[in-house]
């Protein structure tokens, strides 16, 4: 009895001290009902992954700019999990709707997860969009993102290029099942058809974190000690500055997706010459204003809407450092 | 007399907490006006929220009453996660290789094959912990990771979807409206109740707390203590199936990542719903009832937008303090009792 209240108190107490030390997510507080506008339910993959952290900057960026140019307020709700799980991804999709959101903008952990609820939540008369991860069976009216086997394939051509088309390489994946990933690592081994020289080791998989990845890629490297490239589908270890020091950028190459802050030192010591940049923060801008275009304006969006990929090298670094400043990226050199 | 005993006070606190908690989030969540009816709708107190959280609580709350037999005995399961993966996994895998059949066929076959599953991961980890004399947590902090990596092998990580007949069962609405979906919140509701009945008001249930309570007082009152052990690692194996079945036919697909961590969450319910983890104390409706008000401050996070980072340290505080105050309370009241009675005490 007595752990039971407990519980509940210090629940309580430490939510209150949650909410009163927390920059909130950015919407009505409780109590009320919200003025008339339009409440977008933001679920990213994780809510411990950077890019959709720039994500829900640009989000909140063009929600900021709708309210301002429309006079109708525009509010995102962040109900990232803390980590990739697409059950909790489809009851975050439910909750979202029972508590009034307009539309729901999601990244899918895995697609047949979330399918059911998405289609639940346009039955019930909210409006989905996905973005970097889709759900192509789902009712949801549009997607924004790259073609991820286009994506994959890019990767490895331009792999090859760096390794003069011979050598050993292994592709780094994230999350087993991210379809976008999957998609990806399609891609590469499609790509790799092409190249005879080169062997595919394996595909790795890892916990999306930024240390899990960097740990793999070091055990991986140890245990093939020939490997001389790395096809990476996703940025993730070069979040950390470990491979920095650990790999030797004469010996090894790597090629990956994603362009954020901390990766651009690989650019620089020329251990990743090519950085194939997701604009990450449009994921959140340009989804944002489709939403508002669809609900608000109602009119017709593309049901696929194409994001073209970045690419970042020594040549253009300096360029793209300023447009991740002009995002509102902080740690830019 | 059952109904007195199932809903001893205990139960009535927890129930007392949920909706105290129910309470302040009517009254602080807010509310929303409905774009097709126009109606303005609390954002708590509504049918689709209330079925929500119950669903979003019965998954675990499934898992938490196998779970708490376990601990009842004295053990601790670590591997429900796992298990979980690994039966929706073999079922959605098994499934697809039948083929197009009957609807009833397949709903019957898909659970078969997760309770079995369930009941053959269940039965392995009872069998290692005995003929291997290990530790419950070392054997199923092993059978964790294995169970997953076979999951993970089977499927090559594919997310496997689930023939829709069993979807259509588990999100029958049952002449509720639409996109209202009560039947997880229902298995919920039996597989606590025939939990409760198991420890309460049968020979094996008792037996069940009188191990967990003195192993050695049961071996020279010559109870089977390693039939006993295995039986429950089984019960917990088959909820964990059951679960399985139940999420991976709600949410349409399976894959070797699901339930990763709920472990975690499910034991957290059991303790929350008062069960020790040294065993002989705990009970099946309390852990539903710890499972729901688990649910219910994740729910409370969000729908009073607090900062959700916290989730994490809020419930992991709450389950901490909550277990050093209970251990705190019971010495006092020992304590109070042998002061009372004229003798000493160890703490």
């Amino acid at each position: 009895m007595t752990r039971v209240w407990t519980v509940a108190a210090v629940a309580m107490l430490a939510a209150a001290g949650a909410c009163s030390g927390s920059g909130g997510s950015g919407s009505t507080s409780g109590g009320a009902t919200p003025a008339p506008g339009l409440k977008i339910a933001l679920i990213a993959k994780s809510s411990t992954n950077p890019v959709f952290l720039s994500a829900r900057t640009g989000a909140e960026a063009a929600a900021k700019e709708l309210t301002a140019k429309h006079n109708v307020p525009v509010t995102i709700e962040w109900l990232t999990p803390p980590n990739e799980d697409g059950q909790v991804q489809a009851q975050r999709i439910a909750q979202a709707v029972n508590e009034g959101a307009n539309a729901v903008l999601i990244s899918c952990s895995d697609a047949g997860k979330v399918t059911g609820a998405i289609n639940d939540a346009v039955a019930r008369g909210v409006q989905v969009m996905t973005f970097d991860s889709d759900a192509p069976e789902s009712k949801r009216f549009a997607f924004y993102g790259v073609d991820d086997v286009k994506t994959g394939q890019a990767v490895m051509d331009e792999l090859a290029k760096q390794m003069g088309e011979k050598g050993q390489i292994g592709i780094l994946a994230g999350n087993p099942n991210a379809p976008n990933l999957r998609k990806r690592v399609d891609g590469v081994k499609q790509a790799a058809t092409k190249y005879p020289g080169i062997k595919i080791i394996d595909t790795f998989y890892h916990a999306e974190t930024a240390q899990d990845a960097a740990a793999e890629v070091i055990r991986v490297q140890n245990a093939y000690p020939q490997l001389n490239g790395w096809a990476m589908i996703g940025g993730w270890p070069l979040f950390t500055q470990t491979l920095l020091t650990d790999l030797d950028p004469k010996k090894v190459k790597i090629v990956a997706v994603d362009g954020l802050p901390p990766e651009l030192a690989y650019v620089e010591k020329g251990l990743a010459p090519v950085l194939l940049a997701q604009p990450t923060y449009l994921w959140g801008y340009e989804s944002v204003k489709r939403i508002f275009d669809k609900v608000q304006l109602k009119q017709d969006v593309p049901q696929i809407i194409p994001m073209e990929l970045v690419r970042v090298t020594k040549d253009n670094l300096a360029d793209w450092k300023k447009q991740l400043k002009a995002w509102g990226f902080t740690g830019v050199d | 007399m059952l109904s007195r005993r199932l809903f001893a006070s205990s139960q009535l606190g927890l129930l007392l907490v949920i909706g105290l908690l129910g309470l302040v989030l009517t009254l602080f969540a807010g509310s929303h006006v409905d774009a097709r009816t126009g109606a303005t709708v609390n954002n708590f107190l509504n049918s689709y929220t209330l079925i929500q959280t119950a669903t979003d609580a019965s998954f675990f709350a499934v898992m938490a009453v196998g779970a708490t037999v376990v601990i009842v005995s004295g053990g601790i399961d670590l591997s429900v996660g796992s298990i979980y993966a690994l039966a929706g996994v073999t079922t959605a895998m098994i499934l697809r290789a039948m083929g197009p059949a009957d609807p009833a066929v397949t709903v019957i076959a898909g659970a078969a094959i997760a309770i079995v599953v369930g009941l053959v991961c269940g039965a392995l980890n009872g069998l290692m912990v005995v003929g291997l004399d290990v530790h419950p947590f070392i054997i199923t902090l092993g059978t964790m990771w294995i169970l997953r990596g076979i999951a993970f092998v089977a499927s090559r990580a594919e997310s496997i979807l689930l023939p829709a007949p069993l979807t259509s069962v588990a999100k029958a609405s049952l002449g509720l409206p639409s996109a209202l979906y009560p039947v997880p919140m229902l298995v919920m509701v039996l597989v606590t109740i025939v939990g409760a009945v198991y420890l309460t008001r049968t020979v094996m249930g008792r037996h069940v707390f009188a191990v967990g309570g003195n192993v050695e007082a049961s071996r020279f009152a010559g109870l089977r203590i390693s039939r006993i052990k295995i039986g429950v690692f089984i019960a917990s194996g088959l909820t964990a199936g059951l679960a399985a079945f139940m999420g991976a036919s709600f949410y349409g697909s399976a894959s070797c990542g699901d339930a990763t961590g709920y472990e975690l969450y499910v034991i957290a319910s059991a303790v929350v719903g008062g069960a020790s983890l040294s065993g002989g104390k705990g009970s099946a409706i309390n852990a539903m009832l710890g499972a729901l008000l688990i649910v219910l401050i994740r729910q409370s996070i969000r729908s009073l937008h607090f900062d959700q980072n916290y989730e994490w340290i809020i419930i992991g505080a709450a389950v901490i303090v909550a277990v050093v105050l209970d251990q705190s309370s019971a010495r006092f009241t020992r304590r109070r009792l042998a002061t009372s009675a004229g003798t000493p005490t160890s703490s």
